[in-house]
């Protein structure tokens, strides 16, 4: 408990210094909520799409596809928040500048991957997502009480969780070969099969994306609870994933890190 | 038999390393694609929705499959660089000389072309006889459109980056914003889906824009969605577009400089 | 403190063949080979002790501190620092050793450099009052307390350098590696970091281990100097010592008017580069001055200068000598 408090601190602290020095270059900043605003535009043209034709998918009805959107962007907007971490991992390992990371008493993977926040696009993807949320929970006539929105909390932190392990996977084959760029750009583009509820995708495929590479479970378990269509192995499912991908990454990391001590110089 | 396995095996692994990494990226590329494939054919299968968006199944599967290729083909990425050469005073070099800036500009765009044409229009062939196979009608009159208003479309990109690129006179520090414009054109010039699938205003917006007629008009032609007197409208708006942004560019340009004298560089 | 016993780092490499035979050649039998950075170097500090690694680029220094402070692990050997071993990396080790790097900066570039010790102070739980004390004393010391709320990117390299020294020593630890603090520095600053360092280690008994191609660094600071030659421990105790085991001996540089050849330099001593420019001498440095007086006096001298064996060579000479301490 006193770990978990600290590390959360430490959290806030990241946070602010990363908004302060964001802060430092104001244009930048404002262009950076710019930029993600763009990318938000085609996410919204999908659900567009959707409320044009006006036809379900599967048990989906428009509303509750915006609700199911809403989540993917939110999760985006989080996702953004360290990814800069993620992607800066590769230049790091290539000039040494692991080192300092791995004399403070800290977990060098937290100090690695949450150092630098961008809220540039956590902003808008939050806004937007929240927005979208809420007004899919209303106009679909989801319930709204304790169980539900505790629910949907809950299933929205084991996402977050589950995005920060899976994605941080490919990054951490750069302690092994040079060039990850590839790896990191196919499964960043698995991302965006979130664009559109699981349910439009063919059975096969999405079975590989809940339980093989489960991008699926990220965005769309919390609004199936919500809707009370999660089956109790997928309730179980929803929370396993994220605890075994995140001990995957751990112990992963754990042994790459072993293997830059011995290797580089 | 065993000399060209080592021969096989070597290319293999000196790709390895680089070029796997490359051929990982074009694949992720294809994802969005297969994402909106499987949406316009849910969509299709379950609704009315040739009289929603007025495309055909197979004109809109087409044009998903095509949009991209053709906004790779358009895409730019000079600006940037201008910026650079405006705000180091790179410009200064190119001032001395007997080069024009704005010709060196577009046949460098034009030269970086090639690498890629040789990688797109396979890839565009293969597409289009497919969809000849399944039934497209295509005549010769049709590929020759297809072809001239591509051609355009390169032009009419070129020179509407060419003036974002000249913003650089005036703003620093807009790297970024280069990319929300960016993303913002291709959404606009119909590179994701083609806009005027959302009905009456958007449909009057492409026709008198001229960011369509970077993307949209082209894949339209081949598609078969504009009959013979549209293409004629539109090759008409598009020729007015690109000369009106050479004016503007000119204009752009010609002001741009006496700033970029009157500053010193 | 510290005690290493016979500490080896290999680094592992692929030798590379050219042309197509080789190439076909490396897929199926990649020739691998290994290269000791640190041969077998054992040693020991004792508490409070402030010792200086020497030794030219590529002679293991670094890799040793690498070892030593837990970054890398060693191919072969023991260490233990404080009763820890480094590279197990326990939190409790960690908290009782601190790392400075010259080439490497731990700082938050576009903020106060404060902002980066209250985050450390975050890191290694240090309490409010002992961070205040801790700030207060070293800004004095250091004389940074008008800079603390500077961004760091607006600071000079050698402030810059103070700050990531400050940085390191706010969790006050027991022992402090620093890997070349001073490179690239003016020489002002060079020397107001040594002056901190040296009270700092007299007034907390941190024990220090410092690597520095740089002679004077060492010098001014440590009584005592581990010399490493490609991965050897060729020396080990004190540093004004060295040069006494050759005789003293100093270059003397001496520009003229007019051209002389050697055989009128060769009386003065031992000519060592004779060119257009002027001369340099080898003498031995009690008789730096009379060689200079008759020469001053014999010749139209324009400009002299009086300089130390430069460290590379002597540790070369050193290590030609084969003497290799026990």
């Amino acid at each position: 408990m006193k770990k978990i408090k600290r590390y959360l601190k430490l959290m806030g602290v990241f946070s602010k210094y990363s908004l302060m020095s964001a802060l430092e270059y104001r244009i930048n900043f404002v262009t950076g909520i710019t930029v993600e605003m763009g990318w938000m535009i085609i996410k919204l043209l999908y659900v567009a799409i959707i409320y044009k034709a006006g036809t379900n998918i599967g048990i989906l009805t428009p509303d509750h596809i915006l609700l199911f959107v809403g989540t993917y962007m939110l999760m985006t907007g989080f996702f953004m928040l360290y990814y800069g971490n993620f992607a800066s991992l590769p230049g790091m390992i290539q000039k040494g500048e692991l080192d300092l990371y791995l004399v403070k008493p800290v977990s060098v993977q937290f100090l690695v991957t949450m150092r630098r926040l961008d809220f540039a696009y956590l902003l808008p993807e939050l806004a937007a997502g929240i927005f979208m949320i809420v007004l899919g929970w209303h106009l679909a006539g989801l319930p709204v009480g304790f169980v539900p929105i505790a629910g949907f909390l809950f299933y929205l932190l084991c996402g977050c969780l589950l995005t920060y392990s899976l994605f941080l996977l490919p990054y951490i084959l750069s302690f092994w070969t040079i060039s990850v760029g590839g790896i990191a750009d196919i499964t960043n583009a698995l991302w965006d099969f979130n664009n559109m509820p699981s349910l439009i995708y063919g059975k096969w495929f999405r079975r590989f994306g809940t339980y093989i590479l489960p991008v699926f479970v990220i965005t769309n378990f919390p609004g199936l609870f919500l809707m009370g269509e999660l089956s109790p192995f997928g309730c179980f499912w929803g929370a396993a994933a994220p605890v075994i991908f995140f001990l995957l990454t751990r112990r992963l990391w754990k042994i790459s890190l072993k293997r830059y001590s011995s290797a580089s110089s | 038999m065993n000399r060209y396995r080592c021969v096989f095996l070597m290319g293999v692994e000196q790709a390895l390393e680089y070029r796997v990494s490359f051929l990982l990226s074009m694949l992720s590329a294809v994802f969005p694609i297969i994402i909106q494939t499987t949406m316009w054919n849910y969509l299709y299968s379950h609704s009315d929705a040739a009289a929603v968006f007025g495309y055909e199944q197979g004109q809109i599967l087409l044009y998903a499959l095509l949009a991209n290729i053709v906004t790779q083909l358009v895409s730019t990425g000079f600006e940037g660089e201008m910026n650079e050469d405006i705000k180091m005073g790179g410009l200064n070099k190119y001032l001395v000389r007997p080069i024009e800036y704005r010709g060196y500009q577009f046949f460098r765009f034009l030269g970086q072309k090639i690498p890629r044409l040789m990688v797109i229009a396979p890839v565009m062939v293969i597409i289009i006889a497919a969809a000849v196979w399944q039934g497209l009608a295509l005549s010769a009159g049709r590929v020759s459109a297809f072809l001239i208003s591509l051609l355009l479309a390169v032009i009419l990109n070129f020179l509407i980056y060419f003036c974002v690129g000249l913003l650089g006179f005036w703003f620093t520090d807009v790297d970024k914003l280069f990319g929300t414009i960016s993303i913002v054109l291709i959404v606009l010039s119909g590179g994701v889906f083609p806009m005027d699938i959302f009905g009456g205003f958007w449909e009057k917006l492409m026709q008198w824009m001229p960011f369509g007629y970077a993307t949209q008009f082209s894949v339209n032609i081949i598609n078969g969605r504009l009959d013979w007197g549209h293409v004629g409208i539109g090759f008409l708006f598009q020729t007015g577009w690109i000369i009106c942004f050479a004016c503007l560019g000119h204009i752009l340009w010609k002001r741009g400089l006496k700033r970029y004298a009157a500053i010193g560089g | 403190m510290i005690t290493v016993e016979h500490l080896r780092k290999e680094f592992k490499y692929y030798k590379k063949t050219t042309g197509i035979q080789g190439s076909l050649h490396n897929i199926f039998h990649r020739e691998s080979l290994t290269k000791a950075a640190v041969s077998d170097i054992s040693f020991s500090v004792s508490r409070g002790e402030m010792v200086g690694f020497l030794g030219p680029n590529g002679a293991g220094k670094t890799t040793t501190l690498k070892m030593l402070s837990g970054i890398l692990y060693p191919t072969d050997g023991r260490a233990e620092v404080d009763g820890y071993i480094p590279w197990e990396r326990k939190e409790d080790f960690k908290r009782r050793i601190s790392v400075v790097m010259g080439q490497k900066n731990q700082l938050w570039w576009d903020l106060p450099a404060s902002d980066s010790f209250y985050l450390n102070k975050c890191i290694y739980e240090v309490s409010d009052a002992d961070y205040r004390n801790v700030v207060e004393e070293l800004s004095e010391l250091l004389d940074v307390r008008d800079l603390l709320n500077v961004q760091v990117r607006r600071l000079s390299l050698g402030e810059r350098m103070k700050m990531e020294i400050m940085a390191a020593l706010i969790h006050r630890p027991d022992i402090l590696f620093l890997d070349e603090p001073t490179i690239g520095l003016d020489i002002l600053s060079q020397q107001k970091i040594r002056d901190f360092l040296k009270i700092y280690n007299e007034q907390w008994k941190t024990t220090v281990i410092i690597t520095s191609h740089y002679m004077t660094d060492i010098e001014a600071l440590c009584d005592r100097a581990v010399i490493i030659n490609q991965g050897h421990l060729v020396y080990d105790g004190r540093l004004n010592e060295v040069n006494q085991l050759f005789g003293k001996r100093k270059l003397l540089s001496v520009k003229t008017s007019e051209y002389f050849g050697p055989e009128v330099w060769g009386q003065f001593g031992l000519v060592r580069k004779i060119d257009a420019a002027g001369v340099v001498l080898e003498v031995p440095q009690e008789q730096v001055k009379e060689i200079l007086s008759a020469i001053l006096s014999g010749l139209q001298v324009e400009d002299f200068t009086v300089t130390e064996i430069p460290l590379e060579e002597s540790i070369a000479r050193f290590y030609q000598k084969g003497v290799v301490m026990p």
